[in-house]
């Protein structure tokens, strides 16, 4: 079946794939939350062209990028359209109880173009690289240890969960069920969604057992070999400075 | 002698009150092949799972190598037995096929390097070389398969449980798993107990059969179970199809020495008939040839 997979195009070649994953994460991380804490829209622009130029440099398509960030607008777009009707400041437009204002249009942008940099910097990290990958660099970042082991186990059984979802979704159907609105049909879903937790848990039980069978005592147990080298630091270098700028700049140019 | 493998009267219940296992009984050799037969349900799984430690019963049941399992340290354990599950994606649980493999040796403390070397060895034992980077749920059933073999085998146990080896295998697959359990045994002297419903592959696979059906209901060598036509039928059992194929030619007036059980055998076997007739093999039909095979196919087919 098809998988949604993120690091789908982890194996190009690009400055961005061969860049260090630990020092990815920091340095993205970083200028993901200068650019997301930004208050000049004009600087937030900014911020979401370079993270345009990184998603280029990155050689991800923007085919591949657009079909996950369209899902992820759906719960951007509101903002800009509530936001000119709900901050207060100087009238723009007064329609009866309705009122826009300038601040409210600014503020609206203000939102979504910090969002959607958010989002393209996100997908620009993840993508270029194996999701095994990230979860390895967070381990050696340090991320508390349950929480890179849940996060291993989720991406592990995430597939073999769809893969048994679609099975019984094929069998369902293939014994003429009709997915719909109506009560019956939503009960029947409901059951197999139950079906399918009871399945996971039995499944979880077996791999515990697997795992004790293999001496698990709860400590992580991967081997990783990541090597920083000196370009590592040039990119760390010049990302990190741009996020400092971004938040600098605006002092000293708007005074 | 220490078997390698020893349980005096196993019992388990499961929490739920199933029964699984009553009063089990089984000593094997080291560098033997052993496979439990049984329905499904029959509680082979059950067993298997007390013989590395994971199920515990009460008493001291179990021994490997003559010291009691829930004695000996988890490292130990793993470097003694070593368990391949019937499912593979119960037993890869990790990002990719290299940290599967290496997770067991790490477990026991090794070096990188070491490690390294072990992952390297065991994909080479079941012919995957380069496969270190893949992902599980990018390799095909075979294939997890036979990593999920190389996840055990990279901890060098001296026992190897085998939970239904050729369970969902294309026929190509499950010739070669039967080769290389058969290597294993033979080149390296790993003790082998399996579970199967493979009753075509279990004569090349085993010395001794146990029938399980949570107790144990008969053993002996593969010759003698599918023998016992009764306990064939009770256990829902059928012998290889060579064997029954020679027991319909005795109907049609072939005299056999004894009963071949796999291909090999019946090669064997027809050879030996045919030097010692001239080169002929003699068929016919006699009186009681009709209601001879009538007689067969009924007690096989356990609708009737
Ligand atoms: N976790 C569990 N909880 C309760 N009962 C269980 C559990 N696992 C297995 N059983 C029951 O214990 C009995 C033995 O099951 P087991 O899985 O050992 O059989 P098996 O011989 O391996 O069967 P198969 O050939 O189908 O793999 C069955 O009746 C089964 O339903
Ligand atoms: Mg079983």
């Amino acid at each position: 079946m098809e998988y949604p997979e993120i690091d789908k195009y982890s194996s190009l070649e690009s400055p961005i794939h061969n860049f260090d994953p630990r020092t990815k994460i920091i340095t993205f991380t970083l200028l993901i939350f200068s650019s997301v804490f930004v208050e000049d829209i004009r600087f937030a622009a900014l911020a979401l062209i370079a993270a345009f130029i990184l998603l280029i440099i990155s050689k991800l398509p923007f085919k591949f990028i657009f079909n996950h960030v369209k899902w992820v607008s759906l719960f951007i777009l509101p903002f800009l359209i509530i936001m000119p009707f709900t901050v207060d400041g100087d009238v723009l437009v007064n329609i009866s109880y309705i009122t826009v204002t300038h601040e409210g249009i600014t503020y609206g942008f203000l939102i979504t173009v910090r969002a959607f940099t958010a989002i393209l910097l996100v997908f620009t990290m993840l993508g270029t690289m194996r999701f095994d990958t990230t979860i390895k660099a967070l381990h050696m970042l340090k991320i508390p240890n349950p929480l890179v082991q849940m996060l291993m186990f989720t991406y592990r059984y995430i597939f073999v969960f769809l893969d048994e979802f679609q099975r019984m979704w094929t069998a369902m159907t293939s014994k003429g069920f009709k997915p719909g609105l109506n009560i019956s049909s939503i009960s029947k879903i409901g059951k197999s969604v139950g079906m399918l937790v009871v399945k996971s848990y039995e499944r979880a039980q077996r791999v515990y057992q697997a795992m004790l069978s293999k001496g698990y005592t709860g400590n992580p147990n991967t081997i990783v070999k990541f090597n920083i080298k000196t370009r590592d630091y040039l990119i760390t270098f010049l990302i990190i400075s741009f996020a400092v700028v971004l938040h600098i700049s605006p002092v000293v140019l708007l005074q | 002698m220490i078997n390698a493998i020893d349980v005096t009267n196993l019992n388990y219940s499961y929490p739920d009150g199933t029964k699984a296992l009553d009063g089990i009984d089984i000593k094997i050799e080291e560098g033997e092949k052993t496979v439990i037969v049984g329905p499904n349900g029959a509680g082979k799984t059950t067993l298997f799972l007390h013989l590395n430690g994971t199920l515990k019963s009460q008493g001291k049941n179990v021994s490997i190598f003559g010291r009691n399992i829930s004695e000996m340290a988890i490292e130990e354990r793993i470097r003694e037995i070593g368990i391949i599950f019937q499912d593979p994606d119960d037993q890869l649980f990790m990002p990719t096929v290299y940290d599967d493999i290496a997770f067991g040796p790490l477990n026991m403390g090794l070096e990188n390097k070491e490690v390294d070397e072990k992952v390297k060895k065991a994909l080479s034992i079941v012919g995957l070389e380069g496969f270190e980077d893949k992902v599980p749920h990018h390799l095909s059933y075979g294939q997890k398969k036979k990593v999920a073999m190389a996840s055990v085998l990279s901890m060098e146990p001296k026992i190897l449980v085998i939970d239904e080896p050729t369970a969902n295998l294309d026929p190509r697959s499950r010739k070669e798993l039967i080769k290389l359990i058969n290597k294993l045994n033979k080149n390296q002297g790993i003790t082998i107990i399996m579970a199967t419903h493979d009753v075509n592959a279990l004569p090349q696979l085993s010395d001794r059969v146990y029938v399980l059906n949570h107790k144990i209901i008969a053993q002996g060598s593969p010759r003698e179970i599918f023998s016992d036509s009764t306990v064939l039928k009770e256990n829902n059992l059928e012998a290889p199809d060579v064997f029954k194929l020679f027991k319909v030619l005795g109907f049609f007036g072939y005299d056999y020495d004894t009963l071949p059980l796999s291909i090999d055998e019946a090669i064997e076997e027809l050879t030996k008939t045919i030097e010692t007739n001239n080169g002929h093999i003699h068929l016919h039909i006699h009186e009681h040839t009709h209601q001879n095979i009538r007689d067969f196919i009924n007690n096989n087919d356990h609708h009737h």
